[in-house]
């Protein structure tokens, strides 16, 4: 059967020749979410590997056109629904950079911000290596993985007031400070991470059934990765360091001191000892803005066109409640022009490209969705391949389908 | 405090991307569809290996309505440090199409990440790719008729019937669809005890 050909008909099965297609998905556990795969199989290898995508389209992009500048921001916040705080933070700097009012940022705010990426990256990879541990068939890994998750879930909670989607990092800072205690959460969170992490490296690191399931399973050459167009831990697991925290600085990453793990051996285990790496270089990360949160500040950038001012005042300022209703009612407009925004989201380079008539609303909101290419590469790696070993790829490339399909 | 609030332009800012010197990283070009190709290889030979996405915008009242934008990365193609990566040089291709059938050459051949980034400016826009090995579309189902990205395409619309059942329903052992009303659960009983003796058909 021709997979090209228009529709695409999902049958179970069907035959021609030697080759067989199955349809593995959508609802398969293994498969992350909601993908389809087309498989050419003979016997257990697989021939072709088609990935159909599109089965959690929510037309996020659409939406955001009807909403204004900030309203935007709470529906591509669910686009990444394992790190909402990359979404946020990546699409509040493009609109900051449309504005111009990055470099008016309070430096509190983005050393919160950065505090959150990293947190939201350790909770994203932990659900990257329970769901990747539990494809393979190590359950207890997922337990101790949920539970750091919750742990980082509690502090955005705390932060933001919801565990999921805060909707905290906001277009000119954050919505409101830290409030009280929440240090002493983080600091009981960065004492406990050491003592997790030996615990997850020694249940699967030297497990020698990981290893089997993982080593030379998956390759991706540096090559071909960069053809695939794959980005983040899966293209540093090929080898090369490209991270856009190094590569072009955002929210003041040139100021802290960390790493960028990288492998050469461009199998599923290297990504998977990279993204294991990238979990201690982010708690490294938070561990220095944990000694900069020491210094109190503003979190909001203080404009009151772009940022309603503190709803305490509006009762003793009649500018304060006209700037306030306006915000409220009409939103803010942003000059004409069109920005590129890149950041390191958990699954690789995140960006808006955003586009503003000078209106209210974003005119265009194009992601970049690092899952939906990285998920792309699956059709160059899987062909060869055993169709169990397909698990393991598709949990090493950690596609999440919130942003493939958006 | 200074305002960085501006006036909104008469009529909309027709073609936002020429109002203003470029503000991120990336260098912006512009060229024609029929130069596409040509130049966007010539970059590729460059050394732009990445590309890194391709998306499209419509501005619905300027001609050309569309633009196709492709942002490319020079990457290395083999593994290199931070510091031998440093900081990429970024370009940003913007392409203007327009014609009530508006088409772009496919650059699938050039870069593979292409495939889907094509098909889902084709599936939300309806701009065709001409050469892309297999243009279907990706985010909307196969039978969806309009591109919903494009500014006339209304963000809410009519109800719109289920997609058709995938065939595989037919090719269960088990008979597709409900028992027929008014079968009631004795009646079902009596087929299983009918079953069991094996005296149904």
């Amino acid at each position: 059967m021709s997979m090209s050909t228009q529709p695409l008909t999902p049958e179970i099965v069907s035959q021609e020749g030697n080759a067989m297609v199955l349809s593995m998905g959508p609802q398969h556990p293994s498969t992350h979410g909601v993908l389809q795969i087309m498989l050419e199989i003979e016997g257990e290898s697989v021939v072709k590997a088609e990935p159909e995508i599109g089965y959690l389209h929510t037309g996020i992009e659409k939406t955001a056109e009807g909403l204004f500048w900030s309203q935007a921001q709470t529906v591509i916040e669910r686009m990444d629904y394992l790190a909402p705080e990359s979404n946020a933070l990546c699409y509040a700097l493009a609109v900051e950079k449309l504005l111009g009012v990055t470099d008016r940022i309070p430096p509190r705010a983005q050393v919160v911000r950065v505090m959150l990426a990293e947190l939201t990256r350790i909770a994203s990879h932990c659900v990257w290596l329970g769901t990747h541990g539990i494809d393979l068939g190590a359950i207890s890994v997922f337990f101790y993985c949920f539970d750091l998750r919750e742990n980082v879930l509690d502090l955005q909670e705390a932060a933001g007031g919801a565990r999921m989607h805060p909707n905290y990092v906001r277009v000119g800072g954050l919505n409101g400070d830290l409030p009280d205690g929440f240090l002493d959460k983080l600091d009981a969170f960065i004492a406990k991470f050491p003592g997790r992490m030996r615990d997850l490296r020694g249940l699967l690191q030297a497990n020698p059934i990981f290893q089997d399931r993982t080593i030379d399973v998956g390759f991706l050459s540096p090559e071909e990765a960069v053809q695939w167009n794959v980005t983040g831990p899966s293209l540093r697991g090929s080898g090369i360091a490209y991270d856009v925290r190094k590569a072009f600085p955002y929210c003041g990453y040139e100021t802290y001191d960390f790493d960028i793990p990288t492998r050469a051996e461009g199998d599923a285990y290297a990504r998977f000892l990279v993204r294991l790496d990238e979990m201690e270089q982010s708690h490294r990360i938070v561990v220095q803005t944990r000694e900069r949160l020491k210094t109190p500040g503003a979190v909001l950038l203080d404009d009151p066109k772009i940022v309603a001012p503190p709803k305490e005042t509006i009762a003793l300022s009649m500018e304060a409640l006209i700037h306030h209703f306006k915000i409220i009612s009409e939103g803010f407009r942003v000059p004409p022009g069109d920005v590129y925004q890149p950041i390191e989201s958990p699954r690789g380079e995140l960006a808006y490209y955003v586009v503003s008539n000078g209106e209210n609303r974003p005119y265009r909101v194009r992601t970049r969705p690092p899952s939906m290419y990285n998920l792309q590469a699956l059709k160059g790696i899987a062909p060869g391949n055993l169709i169990a070993d397909l698990v393991v790829m598709i949990g090493s490339l950690d596609p999440v389908f919130g942003e493939v399909d958006r | 405090m200074p305002s960085t609030q501006t006036p909104p332009l008469a009529g909309a800012a027709i073609d936002p991307p020429s109002l203003r010197p470029p503000i991120d990283d990336a260098v912006i070009e512009r060229v024609e569809p029929e130069t596409l190709r040509a130049r966007l290889s010539a970059l590729k030979a460059e050394g732009y290996s990445m590309l890194l996405d391709l998306g499209a915008v419509d501005y619905s009242e300027r001609t050309p309505r569309f633009d196709v934008v492709y942002h490319l990365l020079k990457m290395p193609v083999t593994p290199s440090s931070v510091e031998s990566v440093g900081k990429p040089a970024r370009v940003r291709v913007l392409c203007g199409v327009n014609g009530p059938q508006p088409h772009v050459p496919s650059v699938m051949d050039l870069w593979r990440s292409a495939d889907w980034a094509e098909r889902e400016v084709f599936d939300l826009f309806g701009i065709t790719f001409d050469g892309h090995a297999d243009l279907r579309r990706i985010q909307m189902p196969y039978d969806w008729e309009g591109h919903p990205l494009r500014k006339d395409y209304p963000a809410r619309g009519a109800a719109r019937e289920r997609s058709p059942r995938p065939s595989f329903a037919n090719k269960s052992n088990v008979q597709a669809g409900t028992p027929a009303s008014g079968r009631t659960l004795e009646a079902l009983q009596e087929q299983v005890k009918r079953a069991r003796e094996g005296k149904l058909p």
